[in-house]
């Protein structure tokens, strides 16, 4: 099996280009100093600081609503437009049993946060799922992010029944990181132990994605100069 | 099917010999942690997992695609090409900024990548001759949107239908384009939509269309055909307009609460 980089996994660098910057490195000295695979150099972020400390378990459900869309949104994406239709079998199955899961947990968010839910933001994939290769990749390093995030943030929910449930999200979403590195021919479980993420820290990676983008304003207050 | 008595007494064994065993590991759990005495006294009541708050439903396929669109916003200039490779002709520029000020939109056909491994996209373009398509780069448009509806202009009718996953859910009378002012026929879409403006022959919403009246082409704003209310519902249905889809202002408003932008148009 060949080791997998986040170099490797993230054709656009942005993952890579965040990561780096959280580690306070340029990205080619995070990269030297990074001889390990895509999980460990996500784990080797600094530990989560107390920012989440006052943070509401609405909050944080939020949050985990925002990420499940944003997965669920760019799997389904590409089971519309046919990238995962391009793929092998297997491929196929794995893509569209993740797409299925990650519609389920962001079904169940929204049912439990009912009126606080936050609103659906617009998703900017660029090419990251529009190929076969690129969605790949970004599956991967998506999905060890996840990982990494509920790691963070499943200590610092206050309930114990929704610690529970966000359990069994953590277990399932590191069940999709083993088989997306399966699937990449990579080591499944590089490293023996996850170091968690903050919200703060996994909100910075995403920002630097641009995945989450604003969503246009296709409504103006002008007057029509149509034909009449 | 009823389980048979020497199932049961090897069952009543097997829980038999289970207990003596936890009963055993636990005397020496005892004897081994000394300075434990209540965890070890506890440990004939091992808690129960905590209930989860919530537990996700079955996961569902993606199911049927077949009436579902995608469009994006052009967030870059663009070059639209005839085929998808950097050295095809030229279709149209591609502006990122529509008259009316709102993001310039394309209804996505279909993308494809080049021997490069570029990614392009097949987009119906708002310019004349109506029909144009082109191939423009994936990285000059956002994200993708979504559309489920679909809106069927009949010319022969007098007649719009708005269709959502398939299924008729609005009908209404249409004034469309009077003689020498013809409402294109064709496959186009929704650009973008205009409220709150002070102009009442136009109604109280306007919606912009990709399609352009061939006859109009001096008008201000390229002469784009639109779909929008009036200030004379007793016009309507007719042949009345110089090109655009006229409804009257209640069918105007129920399109507008039901009608995204992005929505496919079919005039017929």
């Amino acid at each position: 099996m060949t080791e997998l980089t986040l170099e490797s996994v993230d054709r656009d660098e942005a993952l890579l280009d965040a990561v780096s910057e959280l580690y306070g490195s340029t990205r080619a000295g995070f990269l030297r100093g990074a001889a390990m695979g895509g999980a460990a150099m996500l784990s080797t972020l600094a530990a989560p600081p107390t920012a989440a400390a006052g943070v509401s378990d609405v909050a944080i459900l939020n949050f985990g609503l925002r990420f499940e869309r944003l997965q669920a949104t760019f799997y389904t994406q590409a089971e519309e437009l046919g990238t995962i239709a391009s793929m092998t079998r297997a491929k196929q199955t794995w893509a569209e049993t993740l797409g299925a899961h990650e519609r389920a947990h962001v079904r169940i968010i929204k049912q439990v946060l009912g009126p606080k839910a936050g609103p659906a933001p617009a998703f900017d994939f660029g090419e990251a799922n529009s190929t076969d290769a690129a969605f790949t990749r970004t599956a991967v390093a998506m999905e060890d992010l996840t990982v990494a995030l509920l790691t963070g943030i499943v200590p610092q929910v206050h309930d114990r029944a929704l610690t529970a449930a966000l359990m069994g999200l953590l277990t399932v979403e590191a069940r999709h990181a083993a088989w997306a590195r399966h699937i990449v021919g990579t080591v499944p479980a590089p490293a023996a132990f996850d170091t968690p993420k903050s919200l703060h820290q996994v909100r910075g990676v995403l920002a630097r994605t641009r995945f989450i983008a604003e969503q246009p304003k296709m409504t103006a207050k002008r007057r029509p100069k149509y034909t009449g | 099917m009823p389980r048979r008595p020497q199932t049961r007494r090897w069952q009543a064994v097997t829980l038999a010999l289970l207990g003596a065993v936890a009963a055993v590991g636990v005397a020496a759990a005892a004897v081994r942690s000394p300075e434990k005495p209540a965890a070890a006294a506890g440990a004939g009541a091992l808690p129960l997992p905590v209930a989860p708050a919530f537990v996700p439903g079955r996961p569902r396929p993606l199911g049927s695609t077949r009436h579902l669109s995608h469009w994006a916003i052009v967030k870059r200039p663009a070059i639209a090409r005839v085929a998808p490779a950097a050295g095809a002709a030229v279709v149209a520029a591609v502006p990122t900024l529509a008259p009316e000020g709102t993001p310039s939109a394309v209804a996505v056909i279909a993308q494809r990548q080049d021997d490069g491994g570029r990614v392009w996209v097949h987009v119906r373009l708002p310019v004349l001759p109506n029909g144009t398509t082109g191939w423009v780069r994936r990285r000059a448009l956002g994200g993708y949107e979504a559309v489920d509806t679909r809106l069927d202009v009949d010319l022969a009718r007098l007649r719009a239908t708005l269709y959502r996953d398939g299924r008729p859910v609005l009908r209404a009378p249409v004034g469309v384009g009077g003689p020498g002012w013809p409402t294109p026929r064709g496959e186009f879409y929704v650009r973008n939509k205009l409220t709150r403006y002070r102009s009442p022959a136009y109604g109280p919403v306007a919606f912009g269309t990709s399609a352009r009246s061939p006859a109009a082409t001096g008008w201000p704003a390229g002469g784009f055909v639109g779909i929008h209310g009036t200030d004379r519902p007793d016009l309507v249905p007719g042949r009345v307009s110089h090109g655009c889809i006229r409804m009257r202002n209640a069918d105007i408003r129920a399109l507008a609460r039901r009608m995204p932008v992005g929505t496919p148009l079919t005039i017929h």
